[in-house]
């Protein structure tokens, strides 16, 4: 079915085209990986942006191109059997914003990680970092917004939530997301080949681990 | 062919070419924060423009080399000396073994790069050597370099002839910048978009290879921190609830969940590469045509000096 996409600029060579849902965004972003030879093009839960080289492509051109590309067929994506169990600790040192989540919400920690852990979620994308992991369907009783302000360094295996999403920070680094625990779970391996243990369509399960 | 770092400074990196075309998988670009100071100094030492080269930050490096080789310093203004002798940028040296390089601290400018006839030996991991800090990856080990490494470099054939860049194409230095920005995708949230261009920013501590942190106005955004994650970029000026814009660098993460509320045109994002802790930034609005068009007369300027200047900025 043809999409009437909207197409947005981003910069003076990045367009971005509307998408309603991370499987959708994934489909494209391989369509046009394919169909076109463009700098870089990333999905995000429900925007694709394309980097094109703006040195020698006009920006017609390039819309003119998505275009036909939003127009094709979508195959579905692929979604996998396998459920990959991830051992977390909650709260502590290890996810600092554990007991701001609970009194926000109104939950006890019992009540908080019974709400997170032991559901199977889907990888909506990876992104942010090499390795982290958009993990959609977390209970909407779990709705956090973001940090007003990204904290300039997360531990590496960090576990937050924001947005009605897990996100899995398999780096140090800065980041905004609200911390409930952390994973010893290797998700990025730089010797590995890939290096990135999660992709988009993988399902995951959590489960709370015994706090050292 | 070895050099020895005798000092460090605050932060040097080995720097190369970019990683491209995997940002969907979370690979952030790296490489140098300024490519365009870094291509001057391969430049003149003979190198391809993007052969892996040193990233000082601030200065205050001092380093040895262990055999004859050809020596060229680019970017930040810093006073430096080749063996006691006084090194200008912008010129090639003949350094002996046994010789120092001494890099003072950088007056004007955050980084200065230094570059070696032939190139350094480097890890290259997902296509690129440069150093991506935060997860370890390419350069000297994963990491910033410090006392007693031994670099190689790579050997190489041609003879280099002494060189000097000239002044037309010695970029300026500053502790005031104009960057030229263009609208992005949550541009419209912005209550009034003209405070982004009325305020005089200034550079915040928070200020690296990541990211640089704009203060000097609260900039009034309707948004509710519930944006989804979305593509970002070196370049894209993001603005949290709180206000605080911040400028993605070369390091930046692949997706991010804060309004992108302006993007750095690429003839300018080089600059970014040069902003320090209380340096004043101007941004200045470009339409998209206008932009591209000030990109091609940037290009076809400096493609007099630099040939392949497109595999650079």
């Amino acid at each position: 079915m043809p999409l009437a996409n909207k197409i947005r600029v981003c910069g003076d060579d990045l367009i971005g085209i509307d998408v309603s849902n991370p499987a959708e965004a994934d489909s494209l972003a391989e369509r046009l990986r394919v169909t076109g030879d463009w700098l870089e093009v990333v999905g995000g839960i429900d925007t694709v942006v394309l980097r094109f080289d703006a040195a020698t492509l006009d920006p017609d051109f390039v819309v003119g191109r998505v275009h036909e590309t939003t127009g094709m067929d979508m195959p579905a994506a692929a979604t996998s059997a396998e459920v990959v169990t991830i051992p977390v600790c909650y709260g502590r040192e290890f996810g600092p914003d554990f007991d701001a989540v609970c009194a926000m919400l109104k939950l006890s920690a019992e009540e908080l990680v019974a709400l997170h852990a032991g559901h199977v979620y889907t990888v909506d994308m990876l992104g942010f970092t090499p390795g982290f992991a958009y993990i959609g369907g977390l209970d909407e009783r779990l709705a956090v917004p973001r940090l007003r302000q990204p904290r300039a360094h997360v531990a590496a295996g960090s576990v937050g939530i924001a947005d009605g999403r897990t996100g899995l920070y398999a780096l140090p680094g800065p980041g905004g997301w609200v911390l409930i625990g952390r994973t010893s779970y290797p998700l990025f391996d730089a010797s590995a080949e890939p290096p990135f243990a999660l992709k988009p369509g993988m399902r995951v399960r959590f489960i709370a681990e015994q706090q050292p | 062919m070895t050099l020895e770092i005798l000092k460090p400074g605050p932060q040097t990196t080995i720097q190369a070419a970019p990683r491209t075309g995997q940002r969907h998988l979370g690979v952030p670009a790296s490489g140098p924060a300024d490519p365009l100071s870094m291509a001057l100094a391969n430049r003149l030492v003979g190198n391809d423009l993007l052969a892996p080269a040193l990233e000082i930050v601030l200065g205050r490096l001092t380093l040895r080399f262990h055999s004859q080789t050809a020596v060229a310093l680019t970017g930040a203004h810093a006073p430096a000396t080749l063996d006691g002798k006084p090194l200008p940028l912008h010129s090639t040296r003949e350094a002996n073994a046994g010789d120092e390089l001494q890099v003072g601290p950088a007056e004007q400018g955050a980084r200065v790069y230094a570059a070696f006839a032939g190139g350094l030996q480097a890890d290259e991991i997902l296509g690129s050597t440069s150093t991506y800090l935060p997860a370890g990856l390419g350069g000297h080990h994963g990491r910033a370099l410090v006392k007693g490494d031994r670099v190689a470099i790579v050997r190489h054939e041609r003879p280099v002839g002494v060189l000097d860049t000239p002044d037309e194409f010695q970029p300026p230095m500053s502790k005031s910048w104009a960057v030229r920005v263009c609208d992005s995708a949550e541009t419209a949230w912005l209550q009034d978009r003209r405070q982004l261009f009325d305020t005089n920013f200034s550079v915040a501590g928070r200020c690296d290879r990541m990211g640089i942190m704009l203060e000097g106005a609260a900039i009034a955004i309707d948004s509710d921190g519930r944006m989804s994650s979305a593509p970002v970029f070196p370049g894209t000026v993001q603005c949290p609830e709180d206000g605080q814009v911040f400028m993605l660098s070369v390091d930046a993460q692949t997706t991010g969940g804060y309004a992108r509320v302006a993007q750095v045109t690429r003839a300018d994002r080089h600059l970014l590469g040069q902003l320090r802790p209380g340096d004043h930034v101007r941004l200045l609005w470009r339409d998209q045509i206008s932009a591209i068009e000030d990109l091609r007369e940037k290009l076809d300027y400096w493609r007099a000096w630099l040939a392949d200047i497109e595999r650079v900025i």
